[in-house]
């Protein structure tokens, strides 16, 4: 199981990737499943169950916009949260 | 050759600049194409890109730096986007064709001009002034003039299209690389720029820093909504579509990184010294004039002259015989040879980067006193 955040575009999941990096979280950028991407194409940066914390705090200190969290694994279906 | 015209495209660049290129050729192929190597690297490095030219244009979102083909894709997508049918537009009096052509494209467009002279900055606030009382949809205005070098003063045409609440858009073309621009503190709708004059990068790149949003002119892949038949509504995917130019995105990033380490004030002294050197040998060749800022603080490094009798286009040709490359005509730029009164014939122009020097500029005046 990790977490995905989603992201609008590549440029914002790259962001979003490089300032949790900066802050010592690993981050993974990804295409986001298309359970969870109606739209088609877009970029999640993939998270460890034990990072989710620190990467909220990193994010709401960066103000960087993302479209949702997802929680769930490559075998299961994808769910919202609210972190 | 003594290469003097750096206003069309600087010859000379950081050898860092095409070792770039040949790595990104190499080793890299398109943003967001997949999570393998060669993309991943493609995005990393327009990501740098954005990123460098945010901290060197005071921008606070990187994803507001859009990649263009040059200066003119940029201009064409702002003036598209800010001047709709029908709008008032005040312009600089010292445009390029880059402007003013995609305007006379826009149906009924009503385009007036502040008027005043060359390097009369207080002048040109002052009509401004009156011109923006009486009402304006929008403000193009040049930071310098490609033909004379004239810094308009843009600090306070943003200040005064702030307070107006008027939109204005920033031809950045002369002076990224060598001018401060803070997108930020002006608060302009759009600044664009090429890739290829005073950032030093490759042909075929440039700018376009946008404050909220423009309309495409290009639909197609983005990598991003693929199922939606209408661009994204967001930066920078929404005026990027298709596969990007990657190799020169790399070669302007070592064009950004050059700028930033030499830093532009040392790039503008330098090229404010060989004007300054140029002008000098000029005026006192006979019959010839030069048109020079009494206020130093109003040019930067181009300089154009003209000789009594000789027509610019056989002169610049006669100094092309003699191995000094310079720009004759008009300059694609009318608007601004008619502000000056030199639209006959237009003028010489010559124009400098970090890489000419004085002897550079002793053997232009050499091979000018040959001619005159």
């Amino acid at each position: 199981m990790y977490y995905l955040i989603m992201c609008r575009s590549l440029t914002y999941a790259q962001r979003i990737a490089n300032a949790l990096e900066s802050a010592g979280v690993g981050a993974r950028i990804l295409r986001s499943p298309a359970e969870i991407s109606p739209s088609g194409c877009s970029y999640s940066v993939r998270l460890s169950p034990r990072s989710l914390t620190k990467a909220m705090t990193v994010l709401k200190h960066t103000r960087l916009p993302y479209l949702g969290i997802y929680v769930g694994s490559a075998a299961e279906h994808w769910r919202e949260v609210s972190p | 050759m003594i290469y003097l015209d750096s206003a069309a495209t600087t010859l000379q660049k950081p050898p860092a600049v095409a070792r770039a290129m040949a790595e990104a050729v190499g080793t890299m192929t398109s943003p967001g194409r997949g999570n393998y190597g060669p993309s991943s690297r493609a995005s990393r490095t327009l990501l740098a890109l954005r990123e460098k030219a945010a901290e060197l244009f005071g921008m606070s979102r990187p994803e507001q730096v859009v990649l263009t083909h040059n200066a003119t894709h940029g201009l064409n997508l702002a003036v598209k986007t800010m001047v709709r049918p029908g709008a008032r537009v005040l312009l600089s009096g010292w445009e390029h064709n880059a402007v003013t052509r995609p305007l006379a494209t826009i149906p009924g467009v009503r385009v007036r001009t502040v008027e005043a002279p060359l390097f009369r900055p207080k002048q040109f606030l002052e009509d401004l002034d009156r011109k923006l009382r009486e009402g304006t949809d929008g403000v193009i205005c040049t930071h310098v003039s490609n033909v004379f070098g004239y810094i308009l003063p843009v600090d306070e045409i943003a200040a005064r299209c702030r307070a107006a609440s008027v939109p204005l858009l920033v031809d950045a073309s002369q002076s990224a690389g060598v001018l401060p621009i803070s997108m930020d503190d002006w608060g302009a709708d759009f600044v664009a720029m090429p890739g290829h004059k005073g950032l030093y990068g490759p042909q075929g790149t440039g700018l376009l820093l946008v404050r909220d949003t423009a309309l495409p002119l290009l639909e197609g892949g983005t990598g991003s909504q693929s199922r939606l038949q209408t661009m994204p509504d967001f930066l920078p995917d929404r005026l990027e579509a298709g596969t990007h130019n990657i190799p020169g995105a790399a070669g302007l990033l070592a064009g950004l990184r050059f700028v930033e380490k030499t830093g532009p004030s040392a790039i503008l002294r330098h090229e404010r010294a060989l004007l300054a050197r140029a002008a000098a040998g000029l005026v006192r060749l006979p019959g010839v004039t030069v048109y020079r800022a009494e206020d130093p603080g109003c040019q930067c490094g181009v300089l154009s002259f003209r000789a009594k009798g000789r027509d610019p286009g056989a002169l610049a040709d006669a100094l092309a015989d003699r191995g000094i490359a310079v720009r004759s005509g008009l300059h694609c730029a009318p608007l601004a040879h008619a502000s000056a009164g030199t639209e006959g014939e237009g003028t010489v122009r010559v124009s400098f980067s970090a890489f000419n020097t004085a002897w550079e500029v002793d053997r232009f005046l050499e091979r000018m006193a040959g001619l005159v």
